[in-house]
């Protein structure tokens, strides 16, 4: 038992990076799907920094994850730093310790809210400590706030050109990801949407490496909000899809993804495949854009001020401020995903999904995904997005579980609900897709049924249905836009776009 | 002004005195109970007609929170369903309003030292969580006629707590106005004020005597709900049957004379900006409960008497698994004992608790005399703790 006194204990505090490091030094970052993470590489490359995407994390930066930090720490924590640690690791055997702490910097988002995620710095630190790496250089940057200066050194100036670059990136993968998902499930050649998505993924990141800078501050948020640089680009990504052939009339049931934030988004091991998976097993993903969480960021901002106002004098107008600013955000969002066709949807209402979930879980209750969680498996259900909802949650997940257990009030009251939350702790894999399949499988029967009720109610047949397909090839397109009409699946939608163009008769 | 304009009570405060109003003791209610009492006494309910649920226990759990659990997570939040049942089932005299708040912030006093005062996401929300599985079935408050009221509320911002509780209480309580909802809110601070500022004195008191008698005390370091014997089960008192007292943190003196003697090198050299900064410690100071435990250790830290901090916490508690590293060793390298209790669960393991707690009366029959010399030899002069009263 040691009694005796050594120095303070201090936090971590990295030592800066600097403006004169930036062509030696390559940023690290990762934790996004692999569409967004490269375009985000581009626009840093194209303010004059070296990037680096981190490996999509795997099932051994889970384990390495838990064995050099705290093993109480949620899932996403464990592959995330298991990430990082396992990167500097082989990369210390090819260039030496020394070499990577002068090399690398680490970047990664922090967080401003309840969830212990904001004090993740702690389990990193430890991981770094643990592998030898005190010296490495991690920094977390809020996702509140557009301008932070160069408060870590001003080796990254997150400042509007970098916001809005990160954004527009985000926005543009967002609408392309949602279009891939609804094209491969009915793609005729196997593989031509991915080649496609690939393409598309490379050409974009030509444009962001190659995006005019107009200022620093109002020039850049003003060429951001006017150009037709990015729908341009997107029309070009449109008509690289029409390339692709579909068979829509494959029944599939649409899974909605929903869930923690790093789960819902990454595609691997930290979400078993999830994606992937769903597909193979016969389904349409509606895939959770990064967008809604923005969108969630400035309805959780402008809430805060709302119970100011009466009491503050400037409440008013920072909530009209702010819900302006939520429109011109919407706006962008509509006219990027217009560009490719209209074919990804718009974004859900945030204050709908308030609403919807209101009578389960309050709106001010943050950490997580709040609300949301609740709302959209709502919203999907009542405006017929969905089959069924998978919510990704991750073992001890504290917002998350608050959430799901809301969902007993709902599913109560919605009996009809198809609702699959999913503990995803990397192992016990077999059991979280079982789970999950028993209630793929009751959306697979509705969405069959839904399929030949159509068909019955407009009197039309599969071959006749297709015969007016193949006489009218631009509907077998994979940017074909069928029309959606009161019933959830893709299948039962075309054939109600067929018969309303008086197809088949 | 405001007040010669407001709307009179239609209804006369009086007429709300044959209300009844159950709260479970429960989660952050622990260190907020004051506020509650002064509150609801203010606006009319007689202190007898404020019920609160009993401590957490397997027992209350089995028979009234059985079949009503929504999810597996931490045990402090797991066993509401327990004080939601007692309260709905188990009183001889039914209760008319269920008051069940969602603690948003925390009226903490480390606020504004510290970068946010909020509660932990599971314990804001754990009355709508728990609530589900009273309502997934059938609603059982309206079944049972009582009026479920679970307003959220910042504590922590003075300013709109009256306006968030008149939104939800203006139709539940006859006649109530916001300007009497805001008399009541400062009524309940006031209350609540008061309280803490009895138990730092008795703090204080117990501090002093130990300096006197250069005698060892324990500090706590946990969350307020481990105060309920059916969380922290009553781990502290083992300890204290060996005659050692024992100070919980929420509660410890903040006397800026204390204060100064123990921070104020520190913010001579700028290290923290007041006694109350914690960044030097713990940069990401969002959670309330958090901060206080991490501000805990930093006294233990400091004052000589505090040979031995104990360490509790909640199987499955996400807010202190990253803190685990730096509280021990914000502790250890002071040179004082450390004793973390972790994962404690519904069931109080006796046999390894006491076997434990004779662990650390004998390190502290051993050690406290070297620990304590070595202590008072790393602070400055002049401790207040030792000048006449």
């Amino acid at each position: 038992m040691a009694t005796a006194t050594l120095q303070p204990y201090r936090a971590y505090s990295p030592k800066p990076f600097t403006k004169d490091e930036r062509g030696q030094v390559t940023i690290l970052f990762g934790g996004l799907h692999w569409r967004a993470e490269r375009v985000l590489q581009a626009v840093l490359e194209n303010l004059g920094y070296r990037a680096q995407v981190l490996p999509v994390a795997t099932k051994e930066d889970l384990l390495r994850g838990r064995e050099v930090a705290d093993i109480g720490q949620c899932c996403p924590t464990s592959f995330t730093t298991g990430n990082l640690v396992n990167f500097l690791r082989s990369e210390a055997e090819r260039i030496g310790k020394e070499e990577v702490v002068r090399k690398y910097v680490y970047f990664t988002a922090g967080s401003c809210g309840a969830c212990r995620f904001g004090q993740y710095h702690q389990s990193y630190e430890l991981a770094l400590r643990n592998t030898g790496m005190e010296a490495f250089r991690m920094f977390l940057m809020a996702q509140n706030q557009l301008d932070q200066g160069a408060a870590i050194g001003d080796g990254l100036e997150i400042n509007l050109p970098f916001t809005l670059g990160a954004a527009w990136a985000v926005l543009c993968t967002d609408v392309l990801q949602n279009l891939e998902y609804q094209v491969r499930p009915y793609e005729v050649i196997p593989g031509q949407t991915d080649q496609v998505v690939k393409e598309s993924v490379e050409y974009l990141c030509e444009v962001f490496r190659n995006r005019p800078l107009r200022g620093k501050k109002w020039g850049s948020l003003l060429w951001h909000l006017t150009t037709g640089y990015f729908t341009k680009a997107l029309r070009e990504v449109h008509r690289k899809f029409a390339a692709v052939e579909v068979d829509r009339l494959r029944a599939k049931p649409i899974v909605k993804i929903t869930g923690e934030f790093y789960l819902q988004t990454v595609e691997g091991d930290p979400n078993h495949n999830i994606h992937r998976w769903l597909e193979s097993e016969g389904a349409e993903i509606y895939p959770a854009a990064i967008a809604v969480w923005l969108d969630y960021l400035m309805r959780l901002a402008i809430q805060d001020i709302e119970e100011y106002v009466g009491i503050d004098r400037r409440a008013r107008l920072k909530v009209a401020a702010l819900k302006t600013l939520q429109r011109v955000y919407r706006w962008q969002y509509d006219r990027l995903r217009h560009a490719l066709g209209g074919q990804p949807p718009a974004l859900p209402d945030q204050y709908e999904l308030r609403r919807l979930a209101a009578p389960y879980f309050h709106h001010r209750l943050s950490g997580g995904e709040g609300d949301m969680l609740v709302g959209k498996a709502l919203w999907a259900y009542h405006h017929k997005k969905a089959h069924m909802t998978c919510e990704l949650s991750p073992y001890s997940c504290m917002p998350n579980t608050m959430s799901i257990g809301a969902m007993a009030g709902v599913v109560g009251k919605y009996p009809d609900l198809l609702y699959a939350p999913l503990e995803i702790k990397g192992d016990a894999e077999v059991h979280a897709l079982s789970r999950c399949q028993m209630i793929l499988t009751e959306a697979k029967k509705r969405a069959q049924k839904e399929y030949e009720e159509v068909l019955e109610r407009t009197g039309l047949t599969a071959e006749r249905v297709r015969g007016y397909l193949d006489a009218h090839p631009e509907m077998k397109k994979a940017t074909y836009r069928v029309r959606r009409d009161g019933v959830v699946g893709t299948a039962a939608n075309l054939v109600l776009d067929v018969a309303r163009r008086g197809g088949g008769r | 002004m405001p007040r010669w304009f407001a709307r009179t009570p239609s209804g006369d405060p009086k007429s709300r005195s044959h209300l009844r109003v159950g709260i479970p003791r429960l989660l952050n209610v622990w260190s907020t109970h004051q506020f509650w009492w002064g509150f609801l006494t203010a606006l009319g309910i007689e202190g007898e007609a404020i019920v609160f649920s009993s401590d957490t226990s397997e027992d209350q759990n089995r028979q009234f929170g059985k079949g009503r659990g929504t999810v597996d997570c931490c045990y402090p939040v797991k066993c509401g369903a327990g004080h939601y049942g007692e309260l709905v089932f188990g009183q001889k005299r039914k209760i008319d309003i269920f008051f069940s708040p969602m603690i948003y912030t925390l009226p903490s006093f480390l606020r504004g030292h510290v970068a946010e005062t909020l509660s932990c996401p599971r314990v804001m929300a754990g009355p709508e969580n728990i609530k589900a599985g009273f309502i997934k079935e059938k609603d059982v408050f309206a079944e049972n006629g009582i009026r479920y009221v679970s307003p959220l509320v910042s504590l922590g911002e003075p300013l709109i707590v009256p306006k968030q509780l008149y939104e939800t209480l203006k139709d539940v309580l006859p006649g109530l106005t916001l300007e009497e909802t805001r008399r009541a809110v400062h009524e309940g601070y006031q209350t609540l004020q008061d309280f803490n500022e009895r138990l730092r004195a008795k703090g204080r008191e117990v501090l002093e005597a130990c300096a006197r008698e250069d005698k060892p005390c324990l500090l706590v370091l946990a969350r307020p709900y481990h105060m309920d014997p059916g969380i922290g089960h009553e781990i502290e008192v083992d300890l204290q049957v060996y005659g050692y007292p024992i100070l919980w943190v929420q509660y410890f003196p903040v006397d800026p004379d204390l204060l100064g003697w123990m921070f104020g090198e520190d913010i001579r050299a700028g290290i923290v900006k007041s006694p109350f900064d914690i960044s030097d410690v713990w940069p990401s100071s969002y959670s309330s409960n958090t901060n206080e435990i991490l501000w805990g250790a930093k006294v233990a830290a400091r004052v000589p008497w505090i040979a031995c901090v104990i360490r509790l916490s909640s199987y499955e508690c996400g807010m202190d698994q990253p803190t685990y590293t730096p509280i021990q060793q914000i502790v250890e390298r002071s040179g004082t004992l450390f004793f973390s209790f972790q994962d404690l669960d519904s069931t109080k393991p006796a046999g390894s608790v006491k076997i434990r707690v004779e662990t650390i009366a004998h390190y502290l029959e051993k050690y406290s005399t070297e620990i304590i010399e070595k202590k008072k030899a790393s602070m400055p002069p002049g401790c207040p703790l030792l000048r006449d009263p």
